[in-house]
């Protein structure tokens, strides 16, 4: 299972237990090799001791008697130490004594301190003699004896190590356990989180610090997440209101037309099922662009002709124009193009020109106007109709919101033209527009964003 | 029958309009808030048609101002919103029913008649009076064991005074009741439609209070 590879509870405790192991072998060993060299100093001064004492004893012609007494003792004691003596006249030497049980090591053994092998073991000997008496003792300590001692200091502390280790492991995995605790409660609280309603981890009760800033950052995407989704819930909510009433205009004048006898009710009735059907299309159409706006990723924009593509996108209103009475100025910089996607940007245009369009009234004025400034493009719609009170300004904004107006729409174009211009960094107002004949004011709505470094020229330079 | 038709769609205004009108009912549309509390202050309708969404002054609104003035017209709301704390919004306020959009038109006239018939106190779906049997719903009358044919104005005629038994309804209120803004009345109408219902069920079967307007016998104990 790939989840308990990568336990966090398992490698704190097969870490802290093999670093306690790590750190056991390793004391041991030192220690092990500090009691070998301290062994070996106190062991060579033992022997140098023992060989000078022999020596005074040969001297003082006591050795005879002093051999006898070794045999005596060795019968009963195991004697840790092997020792010969000779008498050397010129070159030439005689063993007078050895310890008991020992054998004689070969000659020549050198002055001093000497390492030898004698019997397949290693021996330690030290060999000193007196001029005068030309009398030469030899006292040799098998290395093996230096060996245990070393050993059975080092595992003196490292078999106390080896044998708590299952304990520690225990005591380790209980205390990892332990700390690891508000994780798993975590967790738990994580697990039984209602899809539906996004509500925050409880951020009173104390956390480690360790892992507050994990249920902060938790807590912090739950409530941008619950913010979309709610966003998300509300836009299909109201989608689907919006539909109904279409809907039900279909259906009813459907019927009508069903149950009216031929003639100009049912032509009537059959025109109005037709009008309500292009209404819903243009509806369907607004909330597609809405869902693609919502979903396309900003992709810097290629170059395109600004003024050209304002003019073709209000060609298609001309017919609405003529009907209302209205006029239609288009003022546009040359050269100046918003820092927006060219169909981004169509759209916006339709949108702003489809509203003043629809909501300025008959014989209103219109003004397009596409203006470079200091490095902003600014593209303003702006009307002498009814105009709106800065808190129908605001209203406006929503989704589905109408204005209390009779004329027709679907009340997502400025919803529409707001979502393009969050996502490309515009700012979208709604200003006073043009001067009425009656001393009202219009409707403007503007639209200001960066203009395109690939501008061909620019009224501010 | 005389209904207020508030919404503000101009397509299910115009299809609401017409579709009521084949059922035989006489319809002023007024298509924002401000016109409807207007219509319903200054004239009387056997029942209005209340869209919630309107411009200028929304629909909930209306309700309360009808209902705060102690004016008990039935109403039925025309909702797009399913949700129970909407409904229970509405008829809160003192809708008497909801139907929720997309409807039919067939449910639609079915409610209104049920608003009418229990606005005016009635829990049986046929007025009587004498030998006269009146069924909204199927918009037929009956005499005895035979069926009268009666036109569309003589027809609501019969049933707005059947509605009201042993009442003397003035000519004004019966005009009033019987024909949309839109219909010019002519002065002497209502006189030919008495006259010909009169023809057609019986001279008893409608009272003339002279200087004051006409009657119905109240209910005969059965």
């Amino acid at each position: 299972m790939t989840r308990s590879d990568h336990s966090l509870r398992r490698r704190l405790v097969w870490l802290v237990v093999g670093a306690i192991l790590g750190i056991g072998l390793i004391s041991s060993l030192v220690v092990y090799q500090r009691a070998h060299h301290e062994a070996d100093e106190l062991l060579d001064t033992q022997l140098a001791q023992v060989a000078e004492t022999l020596l005074t004893i040969s001297v003082g012609g006591e050795i005879d008697h002093f051999v006898e007494e070794m045999h005596e003792q060795a019968r009963r004691y195991a004697v840790p130490i092997a020792f010969e003596i000779w008498h050397r006249a010129h070159d030439e030497g005689d063993r007078i004594v050895t310890s008991p049980g020992h054998s004689g090591f070969v000659p020549p053994i050198p002055d001093g301190y000497s390492n030898r092998e004698h019997q397949g073991k290693l021996w330690r000997l030290f060999s000193i003699h007196d001029p005068a008496s030309e009398y030469v003792v030899i006292v040799g300590q098998r290395h093996s004896a230096r060996d245990r001692l070393a050993r059975e200091t080092g595992l003196s502390l490292l078999v106390p190590t080896l044998l708590s280790l299952p304990l520690m492991a225990l005591l380790v995995g209980w205390v990892v356990n332990r700390s690891l605790r508000p994780v798993d409660a975590l967790a738990q609280s994580v697990r039984s989180l209602d899809p539906g309603a996004l509500t925050p981890l409880d951020s009173s009760s104390e956390l480690p610090r360790e892992i507050a800033p994990l249920r902060d950052a938790f807590n912090a995407l739950l409530v941008r997440v619950s913010a979309a989704l709610d966003n998300e819930r509300r836009f299909t909510a109201d989608a689907a209101h919006e539909l109904r009433t279409p809907l039900a205009a279909l259906k009813i004048q459907a019927q009508v037309a069903q149950r009216a006898q031929p003639g100009e009710a049912q032509h009537h009735a059959l025109a109005q099922v037709i009008a309500g059907v292009d209404r819903m299309t243009h509806l369907v159409e607004q909330l597609l662009t809405l869902a693609r706006v919502e979903q396309g990723a900003a992709t810097p924009p290629r170059p395109y002709d600004a003024a050209a593509l304002l003019a073709a996108s209000c060609a298609p209103y001309r017919a609405a124009l003529s009907q209302n009475r209205q006029t239609l100025r288009l003022e546009a910089d040359p050269g100046c193009t918003p820092l927006l996607e060219r169909a981004w940007f169509e759209i916006i245009v339709r949108n702003l020109v489809a509203n003043a369009v629809n909501y300025a009234g008959t014989a209103a004025q219109i003004r397009v106007s596409l203006r470079c400034v200091s490095g902003r493009a600014r593209l303003c719609v702006s009307d002498d109709g009814p105009g709106l009170s800065p808190a129908a300004r605001t209203s406006l904004r929503a989704r589905f919101a109408r204005g209390d107006t009779e004329a027709e729409g679907c009340g997502l174009g400025l919803s529409i033209v707001e979502r393009i211009a969050q996502r490309a960094g515009a700012e979208l107002t709604l200003e006073d527009g043009d001067p009425r004949p009656d001393g009202g004011v219009g409707l403007a709505v503007c639209l200001d964003c960066p203009h395109a470094p690939f501008s061909a020229s620019d009224t501010s330079a | 029958m005389r209904l207020l038709l508030v919404e503000d769609d101009r397509l299910l205004g115009d299809g609401l309009r017409a579709g009521l009108v084949q059922a035989g009912y006489a319809v002023d549309w007024v298509r924002d808030g401000e016109a409807a509390i207007t219509a319903l202050g200054t004239e009387s309708f056997a029942a209005v048609v209340l869209d919630l969404g309107l411009p200028r002054r929304d629909g909930l609104s209306v309700l309360r101002g009808l209902r705060s003035r102690g004016d008990t017209t039935p109403v039925l709301v025309l909702t797009a919103r399913d949700q129970l704390e909407d409904r229970v919004q509405g008829l809160d306020l003192g809708a008497d029913d909801y139907v929720l959009k997309p409807f039919d038109l067939d449910e639609v006239a079915a409610r209104l008649r049920a608003l009418v018939r229990r606005a005016h106190g009635r829990a049986t779906v046929i007025l009587r009076c004498g030998d006269i049997a009146l069924d909204p719903a199927a918009r037929t009358v009956m005499r005895g064991s035979h069926a009268v044919d009666l036109t569309l104005r003589e027809f609501n005629l019969l049933q707005i005074l059947l509605e009201n038994p042993g009442r003397v309804m003035s000519r004004r209120a019966l005009e009033e009741q019987l024909y949309a803004w839109d219909n010019l009345v002519d002065s002497n109408a209502l006189e030919v439609h008495v006259h010909h219902l009169r023809k057609k069920l019986g001279n008893d079967a409608i009272r003339t209070v002279r200087g004051i307007g006409y009657t119905v016998a109240a209910h005969d104990p059965v």
